[in-house]
């Protein structure tokens, strides 16, 4: 593959707050978020030259949902395109037009209203019409509680560390204004004794359903350097996805996770990712998904992710802090969970994360995106400081 | 900027209704066909780009599901959807994949089964949303559904107007419907195909809604396309006579013809399609084409209602406006014109919506290649424009082919 021909940053952001149900216009909410990403870029709408959405027409209600965010979008008569996955994908077809030289300055955002249209429903309507949605044992949930079933079988952890990951996040989001979930001082215990959804996943182990958008803006470097003093560099992406049927996967390990970090770390020249990379900001679904995520993406040998997380590792003190916004069980914006980990980490590598920002230098950062069922397709982005990219403003 | 070209087309043939496959195995059809046209297998493609309408066929996010039939196991696979432009838009987002020098070789593909599902209930979830007020005042969904009447209940204001202002008649209409239908006559993978129609027989079909008749439309297909992209440097090794993709722009403007209550957006002209200029101007600008009236040899537009062939031919800029009614009876959009439009039959003929505005661009490359079958028109094909439509008529795709990749 030819050497990338041009640098990329992001070189700013936006979220709201994630709520449910938010006190909003889908459009509203869209809006308000673009217009303050293009506020704190110092740029106005005609300044961008193109805008990717990511958005689930089932989600939506409607076909075509991108048809009627052109407006809040600031797209019209842009050059306009949706990708219908994780936000993260939207960041990466974003990058890619970037990359090509046709483009300067893309705008991404994701979006979902969990309060209109729950995504549990439009979930099940990914399976397969011929064989597991007739079957109606199959959802979201059922999947991720087969998954952590098998998961703690094969050894990767206990029922206790699971819902350490989940009292670690959710007491990280009480620091985040953005989170929908803050629990200070919430504890493995008391995720333990919240309600069983399916067993062995409780509720507070389960994304909640949320109302939220995410925005980022992307520039070439010139036009970067131009735009901000602390751009957050693209430093190489990987994608990769698993097969679709839950049986010909084995669920206690995530390849294509692993695959998609590898070709990440090669373009970024990550060799050891627990002492290169500073700050992961991860997709996990379900409590357990995140220790599985750890095992991929090298972080600890396999099958020990239990092991690390009760290794105070991944504490927002630790040495690879994970999920110091609270992640996705904290706030899940269906399609717009990946670009808001791309946010956190850009937050945290320009020192802008308030409350959560991390004590210790954040140089080179991860974010992760997922799709499907038990998290059938990832992408991981590694993202630097201008200090850890080389790049002299 | 990489030079990015088409070495292999796949596609299947389009007929209503594929009950002895189910979605990943049409598409497989599309897909196997180009991996056989360039001798290239899944080990060979850095990603798939694929895409469809989503919703018709009542399958959410069918790329987690069909991608691993498709080679996709293993491998980033990207998915974007855009309603009518939903082909065109994924064959862009698989140049860009290549053109940022992130892939080097890219599958991508579109489709739709819309025998699994209910085009016209999809169709009309597009409006759901600002029609839902109406709801309070008593009409039912049934009732809703009748009265927009899906894609057509829009498409008649846009002919009516575009008809009062350019002389257009509605005798060209059915002509152009007649054209298009004996053009896909000759093209293998078309659906409809009524050998010998004339205009009269379109102008018996039944009225759907004034002034578009059966006739002027297009099917509901189930049916696949594929196409294989890859570098500069790939492509000599892959194909005698590539096809260069060199300028891709879209442009979206508000939605038209619906607004509240149905009463139309006041700011936007369905007529007028000012996005589509604007992408074809750039896009023409991108190849290096400074008069497309001149330097472009073919031309695909998507064309699901018959009037949009002439509206189409002016908005990609292909003559001036108002001219095209009397280009057309002058015969240069036919196969042997000067300036063939739908060789293959449009989405008149066929139309797997997903499919279709991809299949625009597989069709152009067809042709530049030499490969389109007994549609290829006889003058050479040097330079080709492909369209996509979508939205409520206020999305636009243009991708501009040619024999050669850009220089300087």
């Amino acid at each position: 593959m030819a050497t990338l021909p041009r640098r990329v940053a992001i070189v700013a952001c936006a979220q709201s707050t994630y709520e449910c149900p938010k006190d909003s216009s889908r459009e509203m909410m869209v809006f308000d978020v673009v217009h303050e990403l293009l506020r704190k870029a110092g740029i106005t709408k005609r300044d961008v030259d193109t805008v990717i959405s990511a958005q689930n027409d089932f989600l939506e209600g409607r076909t075509i949902s991108n048809m009627r965010t052109v407006g809040p979008l600031g797209a019209y008569l842009k050059d306009e395109s949706k990708v219908e996955m994780d936000g993260a994908w939207a960041l990466l077809y974003a990058y890619a037009r970037v990359l090509s030289g046709n483009h300067d300055i893309a705008l991404v955002a994701g979006e979902s209203m969990a309060s209109c249209y729950p995504p549990y429903l439009p979930a099940t309507w990914a399976l397969d019409p011929t064989f597991d949605r007739p079957l109606g044992l199959l959802n979201e949930l059922s999947a991720a509680a087969l998954q952590a079933g098998y998961y703690i079988q094969a050894g990767g952890a206990s029922e206790e560390q699971i819902a350490g990951v989940a009292a670690k996040n959710l007491a990280n989001a009480s620091r985040n204004p953005y989170a929908l979930r803050r629990m200070p001082g919430v504890t493995a215990a008391d995720v333990l004794s919240s309600k069983v959804l399916y067993s062995p996943i409780h509720e507070l182990e389960a994304f909640p359903l949320t109302d939220g958008c995410c925005a980022l803006l992307l520039a070439c470097e010139e036009k970067a350097n131009e735009m901000t003093d602390r751009p957050v560099w693209l430093a190489g992406v990987g994608s990769s996805s698993d097969t679709y049927f839950l049986g010909n996967r084995d669920l206690a390990a995530s390849p294509s996770l692993e695959q998609a970090a590898a070709a990440a770390y090669k373009t970024a020249g990550i060799k050891d990712p627990a002492r290169d990379i500073d700050l992961c900001e991860l997709s996990e679904n379900f409590a357990h998904e995140e220790l599985i995520f750890y095992e991929a993406l090298g972080l600890c040998p396999k099958g020990k992710g239990g092991e690390y997380l009760e290794s105070g590792a991944t504490r927002m003190e630790g040495s690879l802090p994970v999920n110091p916004s609270g992640g996705a069980l904290a706030a899940n914006p269906v399609c717009a969970t990946g670009l808001a980990r791309a946010a956190e980490v850009a937050l945290q590598l320009r020192g802008e994360a308030g409350e959560h920002q991390l004590p210790q230098p954040v140089n080179t950062a991860l974010a992760h995106g997922q799709n499907g069922l038990c998290a059938q397709h990832n992408i991981v982005f590694i993202l630097r400081s201008s200090e850890a990219e080389g790049v002299r403003a | 900027m990489r030079n990015v070209a088409i070495v292999g087309v796949g596609m299947n043939k389009h007929t209503s209704k594929r009950r002895e496959v189910n979605i990943p195995e049409m598409v497989y059809e599309a897909v196997k066909m180009a991996f056989s046209e360039t001798g290239l297998t899944p080990r060979d493609i850095d990603a798939v780009v694929t895409g469809n309408m989503p919703g018709f066929e009542g399958v959410n996010t069918p790329e987690l599901w069909g991608a691993g039939y498709w080679g996709g196991y293993g491998k980033p696979v990207l998915r974007i959807t855009t309603g009518g432009t939903t082909g065109s838009s994924v064959a862009q987002g698989a140049y860009y994949m290549v053109a940022s020098g992130l892939c080097d070789t890219v599958l991508t593909l579109a489709f739709e089964k819309q025998s699994d599902g209910d085009t016209t209930m999809g169709l009309n979830s597009v409006a759901l949303g600002d029609f839902a007020s109406v709801l309070a005042y008593g009409a039912d969904i049934p009732a809703l559904t009748a009265s927009m009447g899906g894609a057509i209940g829009l498409f008649v204001y846009q002919a009516m107007i575009y008809m009062h202002r350019s002389g257009c008649t509605i005798d060209h209409i059915d002509r152009a419907a007649a054209m298009l239908r004996s053009n896909a006559c000759k093209n293998r993978f078309a659906h409809l195909q009524q050998e010998g129609v004339t205009a009269q027989d379109i102008a018996a079909t039944q009225m759907i809604s004034y002034p578009l008749r059966f006739g002027h439309t297009c099917p509901a297909s189930d049916g696949a396309c594929a196409m294989l992209l890859t570098t500069e440097e790939k492509a000599a090794k892959l194909a005698d006579r590539p096809a260069w993709i060199k300028g891709c722009s879209s442009a979206s403007e508000e939605a038209t013809s619906l607004g509240l209550f149905g009463g139309g957006s006041i700011n936007i002209d369905p007529a007028e399609q000012r996005s589509c200029k604007l992408a074809a101007n750039k896009a023409y600008a991108l190849a290096g084409i400074a008069d497309p009236t001149r330097e472009i040899d073919l031309a695909e537009p998507y064309i699901p209602f018959a009037h949009l062939l002439f509206i189409y031919f002016e908005r990609l800029l292909l003559c001036a406006e108002g001219e095209a009614p009397r280009l057309f009876d002058e015969g240069a959009m036919e196969i042997a014109g000067n300036l063939p439009t739908c060789p293959s039959g449009a989405v008149m003929s066929t139309n797997a919506i997903g499919a279709s505005a991809m299949e625009r661009i597989a069709e152009c490359a067809l042709q530049i290649m030499g490969k389109a079958g007994e549609h290829q028109v006889p003058r050479d094909v040097h330079n080709a424009v492909a369209h996509g439509l979508g939205g409520a008529a206020n999305l636009n795709v243009v991708t501009v082919l040619g024999d050669r990749p850009n220089r300087g």
